[in-house]
């Protein structure tokens, strides 16, 4: 009873650090797009800014540039477009890895077929290699089937790196599903996809609403593949884009830490929509 | 697929049935048995014995490594279970957990493209007899176990199925809600007539619900009969000690006769062996056998009369009043090693742990079995 305050303490002071670890970098971001360029630069260096204002998220998203940075970032409505190039990657990446990955897990879990064991480690075995050891030969191919630069040759990556992932995680979630109902709708009539769809899928819903959260966060945040395979704003997600406002001799600092925040949104939103889920999964209780 | 067969042959039949699942384990061994339509067979036998196999053998869940398996006539052994026309309730009753009661019941007509109204028709027929109308609108989750497993019932019936298979129903109930339950299923069976397969661990279930009884022992069947048959001639020591609430004593004896006096041995004790028992038994003179006495057919000495009764010494271990009876555990000698045996007495019997006591024995009710073999001797 003694060491409970300690306990108590040592618990309070962990959190504490890692609270501070994680979310001090946002809030500094966070104050940085809300100063001025003056703000940042000011000597010596100040906390909060003097005049808060909304400049760089204006600039940033009204695309009406007066802002000095560059080479392309600077077109008017870029950066817009590179987050509509994130978006667009993370939902057709997402939905693509979703039906490969459920419907192959699922099958691995439930179907007997020979070579079942063999084709499932075979395929899980991928997610061990390190996707930089193979991308000088997957820009090789891209190249020859005319994808660099393109969304959708992003979009053929991720889901080729990720979905041997996400089918593992399905294939543990079904197996730890009970196989009974499925077993009564085959007797109620069902094809072996008709007792999938109508019985199996409903009831892996917040297996799959936390698999999605995973896979968004996974996409959204990927850095070396969308550098390695794109040149222009064409297909230049916001990850790759972001830094480009780093200039080579001065930086608009509201600016980046403006981009920043906005890019950290749609995956902060997802997070939180499907936290219950995603908890629900790791406890097992899904 | 189709074959017209004679009336005799409808209803489940299984014909020299085995299973073996990879890895070499025999589940099932040359099981044939045969459901009468309208008849409730019950399946009964001890963890592991392989009545869940059979009844997924059935349902199409599990392929069968040999032998046939026919339904309402028609061969549907090699036939997928949508084919099979076959409704099974699980032993966790299976619910699909994210549609509502009705949806639920009414699933199958659906995926069979039944008329919607004909559907909705159909589920509150069902919900009638089964009592859950106001149920309809719930979700599974929000059932308790009694409920959920009407549902089970009524996504069963609504069908009209050839063929009725229950996992051990009402195991995840409590008691006097499988009393109820017990006698609701039979009920509901009469009603409907479909041919039923029922898996139970519990006596009781077997003994009140089955038309007959098969005892499966390590995938294979021991004997299926009337349960009354089974209570009176067990074929051999398994389907003896199986059936029967407490088990039969079962006691090595030893057979004598001297001329036309014919008795056994147990403990130092005598007890007669009436002439119609002595045909089957004349091999046996003068070797081991197995004798067997239901606990119910002991009397204390009191209630025993001299020429039906044969009289057993022994020494009361332990007694046990359930009220309406009362069951006493003695053992024959003071020998701790002795055989125990068990008892059902009156109730108001008089007796004292650790005295040594007479009971006496019904002798036109002995069981005899083959010491070596386990068959009966009869
Ligand atoms: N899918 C399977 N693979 C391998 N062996 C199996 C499989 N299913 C059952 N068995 C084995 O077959 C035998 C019979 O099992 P089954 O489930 O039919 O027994 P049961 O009589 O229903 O038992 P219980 O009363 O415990 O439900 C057991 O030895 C079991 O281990
Ligand atoms: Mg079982």
């Amino acid at each position: 009873m003694i060491r409970f305050p300690a306990a108590q303490l040592l618990r309070i002071v962990a959190i504490a650090a890692i609270l501070l670890w994680s979310l001090a970098p946002i809030g500094l971001g966070v104050i940085t797009s809300l100063s001025t360029q003056t703000d940042v630069q000011a000597v010596p260096a100040r906390w909060l800014p003097h005049h808060a204002t909304l400049d760089a998220y204006r600039s940033l998203l009204g695309g009406s540039g007066d802002f000095r940075a560059g080479g392309t970032v600077s077109e008017s409505g870029a950066f817009t477009h590179a987050l509509w190039n994130s978006a667009s990657i993370m939902m057709l990446s997402t939905l693509a890895i979703l039906c490969v990955a459920i419907s192959a897990g699922y099958a691995f879990a439930r179907l007997r077929f020979p070579g079942r064991g063999a084709l499932f480690w075979a395929i899980v075995a991928t997610t061990v290699v390190p996707v930089f050891t193979v991308v000088i030969a997957l820009f090789g191919f891209l190249a020859d089937a005319h994808l660099i630069d393109r969304k959708l040759g992003l979009v053929l990556v991720f889901v080729s790196t990720t979905t041997p992932l996400a089918m593992w995680l399905v294939h543990n979630h079904v197996k730890q599903l009970p196989t009974e109902p499925e077993e009564a709708a085959l007797l109620d009539g069902c094809t072996r996809w008709q007792a999938f769809w109508h019985v199996a899928l409903p009831q892996m819903r917040s297996g799959i609403a936390a698999l999605s959260a995973i896979i968004v966060l996974l996409v959204w945040g990927e850095f070396l593949i969308p550098l390695l395979l794109t040149s222009t704003n064409a297909s230049k997600p916001v990850t790759v884009f972001i830094p480009e406002y780093i200039g080579k001799y001065t930086t608009n600092y509201p600016l980046l830490a403006a981009a920043g925040v906005l890019a950290m949104l749609p995956p902060t939103v997802v997070a939180l929509v499907l936290n219950r889920h995603i908890r629900g999964m790791l406890s097992g209780s899904s | 697929m189709d074959r017209p067969d004679t009336a005799s042959t409808c209803g489940i039949v299984l014909e020299h049935v085995h299973k073996e699942f990879p890895g070499g384990i025999v589940a099932v061994r040359d099981l044939s048995l045969t459901v009468e339509p309208g008849e409730l067979v019950v399946l009964v036998g001890p963890s592991g014995s392989g009545k869940t196999t059979v009844l997924r053998m059935v349902a199409g869940l599990e392929t069968v490594t040999a032998g046939q398996v026919r339904i309402a006539g028609r061969v549907v052994t090699g036939l997928s279970p949508r084919h099979r026309n076959v409704a099974m309730v699980f032993q966790n009753y299976a619910l699909y957990a994210h549609m509502t009661v009705r949806a639920n019941i009414g699933f199958a007509l659906r995926m069979a493209g039944t008329p919607k109204r004909e559907i909705h028709m159909r589920v509150n027929q069902a919900a009638n007899i089964l009592g859950i109308t106001e149920l309809l609108d719930r979700k599974p989750g929000q059932l308790s176990g009694g409920q959920r497993q009407r549902v089970a019932m009524g996504r069963a019936i609504v069908r009209e199925p050839a063929a009725f298979l229950m996992d051990e129903p009402l195991s995840n109930l409590d008691a006097k809600l499988r009393v109820e339950m017990r006698a609701e299923i039979t009920h509901v069976h009469r009603r409907i007539g479909a041919p039923t397969l029922y898996v139970t661990h519990d006596q009781t279930e077997a003994m009140t619900m089955g038309n007959r009884v098969a005892i499966l022992r390590q995938g294979r069947l021991e004997q299926i009969g009337t349960p009354l048959e089974l209570y009176e001639r067990p074929v051999n020591v398994f389907v003896a000690g199986f059936i029967g609430s407490p088990a039969m004593n079962l006691l090595p004896a030893r057979l004598d006769s001297s001329g036309d006096d014919w008795y056994a041995t147990v403990g130092g004790c005598r007890i007669p062996i009436l002439p119609p028992a002595r045909v089957a038994l004349w091999p046996f003179a003068g070797h081991d056998i197995l004798l067997g006495l239901r606990p119910e057919d002991l009397v204390s000495t009191e209630d025993a009369r001299d020429s039906e009764h044969g009289i057993i010494q022994a020494t009361v271990a332990r007694t046990e009043s359930l009220g309406s009876e009362l069951l006493v555990y003695l053992s024959l000698n003071s020998d701790v090693t002795s055989p125990p045996l068990t008892a059902r007495l009156d109730r108001r019997t008089a007796v004292q742990q650790g005295t040594y006591t007479r009971i006496g024995v019904n002798l036109q009710r002995l069981y005899f079995f083959d010491p070596t073999s386990g068959a009966a001797i009869r």
